[in-house]
């Protein structure tokens, strides 16, 4: 914690004349010094991160080597797509996506619903929220796995996009929220008078002008699907299953394939990286869903 | 329903197939004429087996089958207790997500007991389907009791009769020291103690399945899993003769092992050894051949002998594994295809000749002339070497292991071995809480005592 | 209201449902290799009972508490010391800000992989680094005293850039003026921050708190990849050992009895931040 009275000794927003000109080389030093003790602090961090993406191009001949300079080969790549793991990769963009978008089909109508209606059903279903979100996944994992056996849903894509629902949905509902309570009431109103139901003002006005939050739940939902591991483990076997069981899957063979270990892994990581990194913004409204009053 | 059906469905096509079939098997690849008719074409069967030498064999045959069949195969090796573990979960969901599994030893009780697996015995008749010179009688008899029921069905059809041996990947480290290998108990702590870090290399390992590899020295002192497998099933853990074996163990292991040993599964030791990282193990017979095989650095330097003994006898490790059909499997002709191919004379036979293969579980195979000539390893006999350990079964000692709550008391004996060899726990503390906790299991999964 | 009727039916259906049925579960004996025990409710209280004298059930309790500890403790301390150095605007905080979001993200398994690599003694470069320099450090994950601290560190680095987020948030919402009056007065860096700042952001770190020690209590994937639960037990938690009992042992009643003992614990803490998260009244959304 290096800088930390650094930062503390400085509001956000430095004066633009400061009164004393000693200080202000000081200060100066003091925004240098805390830059570079958050470049190293990036660096240490993501050491583990940037270490298993250069393996995932490294040659098999030199795979746990140091040397920076090395010839970058995709052919750990090549041997994942010919093999079993592009198929769980699919499965992992079809069930994820599939997941989210029945989440918004039946969580945006609620959450308009919601932000419409009274106070006192919602501070119960925003706790019914919560609790969902709270909820240890091996208590939901029992009753599934006992309930697919008797119907069949064990390994199939349906059953892991129902099971994802259960904190999508909730998601969904508390983010979409609060965005609808955003949307000023006026224009709603306006929409009215022009002969819209109440419906057609949802479709027509509110929806669309929540359209960037609407995008950020998506993307939020799909990070929390894909991410998943639990469920997909207990759930499915061979045809169903994702891209993070496929992936313990290569752990456990014989002779430790990091190279191909490494590429799966950055495979799974990349999109969550690029796609979390958009919704920045809207990652603690999501990651705290149900604990927060809007 | 649905699966009568289906089942119905299948016979007839086995019945087409009938025809082609012992054609390709002793040609081993579809001769042209056969290529017509491929009564599976296009089905797709899923396949699991832990990860052992033979399953690595049949991946790189697999093309062949697909292409004599048309049958495409998805094939998942997963490790030893992974593989377990997974295959358990989905045979109690009586699913259709895997047409052939291993049927583990230690599972076969359970597993056949509770009627997860379909009895061979319908394919094994059926002249349609399986033609008389395949001829099932040729397994070894020891192999295939275990995967019977109490009725004499038949449920599994074996690939491999594991035993336990020693193996010293640098002999010639023992023979500085004036060494043979070690023969007792005692013999093989002196041989650690003298070899251990010389030449850089630590002495000892065993993988970390100590459910499995713990026993020969249990038993060795005296001790056993339960009092009197399979009619009495009180765990006897915490025996004085169970400490002291723990206490031997553990100590080959701290004293003369690698750091980190009780990290080493199977697939660990196995490269150790190749490597010559460790000097000699204990380690399952199919697991120790392959150090003849191209890219091994000890194949002038191995050694073997049988498993060391105790004070009380001389108890080798003793396991088969077979593949067997999931109740619920949808493509059971297909899936009988495929254990018929894997395990015909013929491609048993290439394997020995190709791969260096061992652990066979054919008599006839076994005692083919020229046989031993293919398995020595650096000069060394390994087909006596199974045999002579397969003949010590005669007594009896593997009981303890073909009990349907074996399961739970394996893993309670893998976790007190890794406390005691870590260091967190004595080895008499330690196996009093196995003790207690195997009591808990057993109660629970139904067993009076 | 229409709207409302399918989702809040759907949401009954997928969670309600399943708590009941796992409750259910939990009075019988049901295991899958022995017929007959689903619907067996003649010892309903039977799993419960055993629980209480389940050494092992005990060990995994006091093995997850000292978990959820330690890795809240360091969580903390790590994301408010980082929230506290990126709090300035420049480019390089403003890239740190964003960078340092990525352990958060990552689907966890890969969590478990990456580190996986930074324990494996033979290929770690870290291990390795250390062996260089002549302080080489033994195995972490299968010595009984390391195998918990290792997990802790790896959740607390997956993990501290939440609290890191929200005492980020926190910050910026606190007025110029009380900042001022304390430099005026002269006072310190730490005066600042424990008089001026701390009471502040306090609130937040009481909610970070609590929502980690919940999701804590839930840690499978590190565990999984990691040390599988051991050595021995050393980091089989509550979690994983529930997984353990229903899923390698078909000791499906009583597994469910543990996990909804688990849900009963958790349902307590969700209620006190529910009571918190309305009194510091979205301070830290």
């Amino acid at each position: 914690m290096a800088g930390t009275t650094e930062a503390l000794a400085i509001p956000r927003a430095v004066p633009a004349a400061p009164p004393r000109a000693r200080l202000s080389v000081l200060r100066r030093h003091r925004r240098a010094i805390g830059d570079a003790a958050t470049l190293v602090l990036v660096l240490v961090v993501l050491f583990p991160f940037l270490w298993l993406l250069q393996m995932s191009i490294r040659p098999n001949d030199d795979i746990f080597g140091y040397d920076l300079a090395f010839t970058p080969t995709l052919e750990h790549y090549g041997v994942l797509w010919r093999g079993t793991f592009a198929g769980s990769f699919v499965n992992s963009v079809v069930i994820s996506l599939s997941s989210t978008a029945l989440a918004l089909l039946f969580g945006t109508p609620a959450a308009y619903a919601l932000s419409r209606g009274g106070f006192r059903r919602r501070r119960g279903i925003a706790l019914w929220i919560l609790a969902t979100r709270m909820a240890p996944p091996i208590a939901f994992t029992i009753p599934f796995f006992l309930a697919y056996r008797w119907i069949g849903l064990q390994d199939t894509q349906i059953g892991l996009i129902i099971v994802y629902l259960t904190f999508n949905l909730a998601l969904v509902i508390w983010m979409m929220q609060g965005f609808f309570e955003g949307v000023p009431r006026a224009l709603e109103e306006a929409a009215w008078i022009d002969g819209c139901g109440v419906w057609q003002t949802f479709l027509r006005v509110s929806l669309p002008l929540s359209a960037p939050g609407l995008a950020a739940t998506a993307v939020l939902c799909f990070i929390l699907s894909w991410n998943d591991f639990f469920f997909a483990l207990v759930l499915t076997r061979t045809n169903a299953s994702t891209a993070p069981v496929a992936i313990v899957n290569f752990i456990q063979y014989t002779g430790w394939e990091w190279g191909r270990i490494a590429a799966a892994a950055t495979l799974v990581m990349l999109p969550v990286v690029v796609f979390s990194m958009l919704v920045r913004n809207y990652l603690v409204k999501g990651l705290t869903a149900g604990g927060t009053k809007e | 329903m649905d699966g009568k059906a289906a089942t119905r469905r299948g016979v007839l096509q086995a019945g087409a197939a009938a025809a082609t079939a012992p054609a390709w098997l002793l040609a081993g690849k579809a001769p042209a004429y056969a290529q017509a008719a491929k009564p599976f074409a296009g089905t797709t069967l899923n396949i699991s087996c832990w990860a052992s030498p033979y399953a690595r064999f049949i991946g790189e045959y697999l093309p062949e089958f697909t292409e004599a069949t048309g049958i495409r195969v998805t094939y998942d090796t997963p490790g030893f207790p992974i593989y377990n573990q997974r295959a358990d979960l989905e045979l109690s969901t009586k699913g259709s997500a895997y047409d052939v599994l291993n049927i583990t030893f230690i599972f076969t009780s359970r597993w056949i007991g509770a009627g997860w697996f379909t009895p061979l015995d319908e394919f094994l008749n059926d002249r349609n389907r399986t033609p008389a010179d395949w001829d099932f009688a040729d397994f070894l008899e020891g192999s295939v009791r275990p995967m019977k029921d109490r009725q004499g069905r038949i449920y599994g059809a074996p690939w491999v009769a594991d035993v336990l041996c020693g193996g010293s990947g640098r002999f010639d480290v023992l023979r500085q020291q004036g060494l043979g290998m070690p023969d007792t108990f005692a013999e093989l702590e002196r041989a650690m103690a003298a070899i251990h870090m010389k030449d850089d290399i630590p002495a000892f390992i065993v993988e970390n399945h100590y459910g499995w590899v713990f026993i020969p020295f249990l038993q060795g002192f005296g001790g056993n899993v339960f009092r009197n497998p399979p009619d009495d099933l009180f765990p006897t853990l915490d025996s004085a003769e169970a400490v002291e074996a723990a206490e031997f163990l553990a100590k080959l292991l701290r004293q003369y092992g690698p750091p980190q040993a009780i990290g080493y599964n199977v697939d660990q030791t196995t490269l150790a050894f190749r490597t010559g990282r460790v000097n000699y193990q204990v380690n399952n017979h199919a697991f120790l051949v392959p150090a003849s095989e191209p890219g091994s650095r000890v194949r002038g330097t191995a050694n073997f002998s049988l498993i060391p003994a105790g004070p009380k006898g001389r108890f080798p490790g003793i396991a088969s594994h077979a593949w067997g059909i999931p109740v619920g499997s949808r493509r059971k002709p297909a899936a009988w295809e495929f254990i018929k191919w894997s395990l015909s004379k013929e491609l048993m036979n290439r394997m020995v000749n190709e791969k260096g293969y061992a652990a066979v579980t054919r008599a006839s195979i076994l005692n083919a002339p020229g046989f031993r000539e293919r398995t020595m390893v650096n000069g060394f006999d390994m087909t006596q070497l199974y045999i002579d350990t397969l003949a010590l079964a005669a007594q009896g000692h593997m009981r303890y292991r073909t009990v349907h709550v074996y399961p739970q008391a394996n893993a309670q004996i893998t976790q007190a071995l890794e406390r005691i060899i870590s260091g967190q726990m004595g080895a008499r503390e330690s196996l009093r809480q196995a003790q207690q906790n195997t009591i808990q299991d057993l109660r629970r999964a139904g067993i009076r005592f | 209201m229409l709207g409302l009727a399918p989702a809040l039916i759907v949401l009954a259906a997928i969670t309600i449902a399943p708590a009941g049925y796992l409750f259910l579960t939990s009075l019988t004996p049901l295991n899958l290799t022995m017929p007959g025990t689903a619907w067996d409710f003649s010892g309903p209280h039977y799993n419960y009972l055993d629980l209480w004298e389940d050494e092992r059930f005990l060990r995994s309790a006091w093995f997850q508490a000292h978990l959820s500890v330690a890795t809240v403790a360091l969580q903390l301390l790590g994301g408010l010391g980082a929230a506290l150095l990126l709090n300035r605007d420049t480019p390089i905080r403003r890239f740190g800000r964003s960078a340092l979001l990525v352990p958060m993200v990552l689907p966890p398994i890969a969590v478990g992989i990456l580190w996986r690599v930074m324990y494996t003694v033979d290929i770690s470069p870290f291990h390795r680094f250390m062996a260089w320099i002549g302080l080489p450090v033994p195995p972490l994950t299968t010595d009984p005293d390391f195998a918990l601290w290792a997990i802790v560190l790896v959740d607390s680095w997956e993990w501290f850039p939440f609290t890191m987020l929200l005492v980020l948030a926190a910050l910026q919402m606190i007025p110029e003026s009380p900042i001022e009056a304390a430099r005026i007065d002269g006072a310190n860096g730490w005066q600042m921050f424990r008089y001026v700042l701390f009471p502040y952001i306090a609130p937040t770190l009481v909610v970070c708190a609590l929502f980690r020690l919940i999701d804590s209590i839930k840690a499978f994937p590190l565990i999984y990849v990691l040390t599988s639960g051991g050595p021995g037990d050393a980091t089989t938690v509550t979690n994983y050992y529930a997984f353990v009992q229903a899923f390698n042992f078909s000791l499906w009643g009583y597994a469910s009895a543990i996990a909804t003992l688990m849900v009963a614990t958790i349902f307590v803490i969700s209620w006190i931040i529910d009571r918190l998260g309305g009194n510091s009244d979205g301070r830290h959304d």
